[in-house]
């Protein structure tokens, strides 16, 4: 799928979230389903695999997105059942930009080896803002190779001040 | 015969000088002698004594011409064997020119290839040495990153993780989108490397609310 067809899934999906009222929420169950996604090989591969069922599929989700709106799962339901769960990543990031920009703001995606807390999460969005001149909304990713510090990614600007990134520029001076 | 005569009319007081009847008959039958020889037996004997002459002649002859042609073969006998003489030596010098010179390209040969096999040798024996440095370097830096590693993950509490990103946001706050204090800095332009960092460094998935 190119980028024109990711943007024109994501303007589709957004509109539906949008309408129904709950972009929020939404926005959020996407963003943790699209990590999970990413860091889970055997669930990435379950939902790609054609052979897989759909019912079985369908079984997984129902499981993963139990709790979750019934808009985010239906969301999530249409993406995989239609084949692309490789682009669902992509499709739900450009669905956070489109989303963040009709606030005026763009999305960080922050990794970070421990929990933020929301005391943490506003002046890490405003010191961002700062950074780049827009406001800033922050996605907090759990990732502990971070080891510590923080990695911020917006748009194609990465800011790293992690321990990890520390310690590889040690190993390529050694 | 004319000292027989002069004897005879000497007189008959010589005791040497036979009667002169027996002179008269003995000269008449010696005439008689001479002509029936050289009537009948001299030609038979010139005859036979050409004949031997010829023969000793053309012995002679034959003699001389064996002679000149045993002369002739002898010369070319000698020359031949001069030849053979010169062209035996000019084979041993040409054998013997051939054999330096295949002495000297062996041995050339024989130099270069051991000065190439020297110089493989060499080069192969570098570039082990240099694969085993690199090696070993690359491994000792694997060990000491995975045992800062460990230390900087057994050493980073609860409080100095949140010190650090405290530091983090003051830094990015005060310096924009200047790198943190010894942390590196991607922008754009390099955005490859650092979607499949994020992509792949997730394995918990773990996303906060």
């Amino acid at each position: 799928m190119d980028a024109e067809q990711i943007d024109g899934w994501a303007g589709a999906l957004f509109d539906i979230a949008r309408s129904e009222g709950a972009l929020g929420a939404v926005e959020e169950e996407l963003f943790r389903f699209a990590r999970s996604l990413e860091g889970n090989d055997e669930l990435r591969n379950v939902l790609v695999d054609p052979a897989v069922p759909g019912e079985r599929k369908s079984g997984v989700l129902s499981d993963l997105l139990g709790n979750a709106s019934p808009i985010t799962a239906g969301i999530v339901s249409l993406v995989v059942t239609t084949g692309h769960t490789r682009d669902l990543s992509a499709i739900v990031d450009r669905l956070l930009a489109r989303a963040a920009s009709t606030r005026s703001a763009v999305v960080a995606q922050v990794r970070s080896a421990v929990p933020l807390d929301e005391g943490q999460r506003a002046r890490l969005a405003s010191a961002l803002g700062q950074a780049v001149g827009k406001e800033v909304e922050v996605r907090v990713i759990i990732d502990p190779t971070v080891l510590g510090g923080l990695i911020a990614q917006i748009g194609d600007t990465v800011i790293d001040g992690s321990v990890r990134t520390r310690l590889d520029q040690l190993k390529e001076l050694i | 015969m004319h000292n027989l005569v002069l004897l005879a009319a000497e007189g008959p007081n010589n005791p040497i000088l036979p009667a002169t009847n027996e002179i008269i008959w003995g000269t008449l039958a010696f005439l008689v002698l001479v002509v029936l020889m050289s009537k009948l037996a001299y030609p038979s004997v010139k005859s036979a004594m050409d004949a031997r002459t010829e023969h000793i002649r053309t012995a002679i002859d034959d003699a001389d011409r064996t002679r000149s042609e045993a002369q002739t073969v002898l010369v070319d006998y000698q020359r031949q064997v001069a030849d053979a003489k010169g062209e035996a030596a000019r084979i041993i010098e040409e054998a013997r020119q051939t054999a330096d010179n295949l002495r000297r390209d062996l041995t050339a040969r024989a130099e270069a290839e051991a000065a190439e096999l020297r110089q493989r040798n060499a080069e192969q024996i570098g570039a082990e040495r240099q694969r085993v440095l690199a090696e070993l370097q690359g491994q000792v830096a694997t060990l000491a990153i995975e045992l800062a590693e460990k230390v900087v993950g057994g050493s980073l509490d609860q409080q100095r993780s949140l010190q650090l990103i405290e530091d983090y946001i003051n830094t990015v706050g005060t310096n924009g989108a200047a790198a943190p204090a010894g942390a590196g800095t991607e922008t754009a332009g390099a955005p490859g490397s650092t979607s499949s960092r994020a992509a792949g460094a997730d394995p918990t998935g773990g996303a906060q609310a």
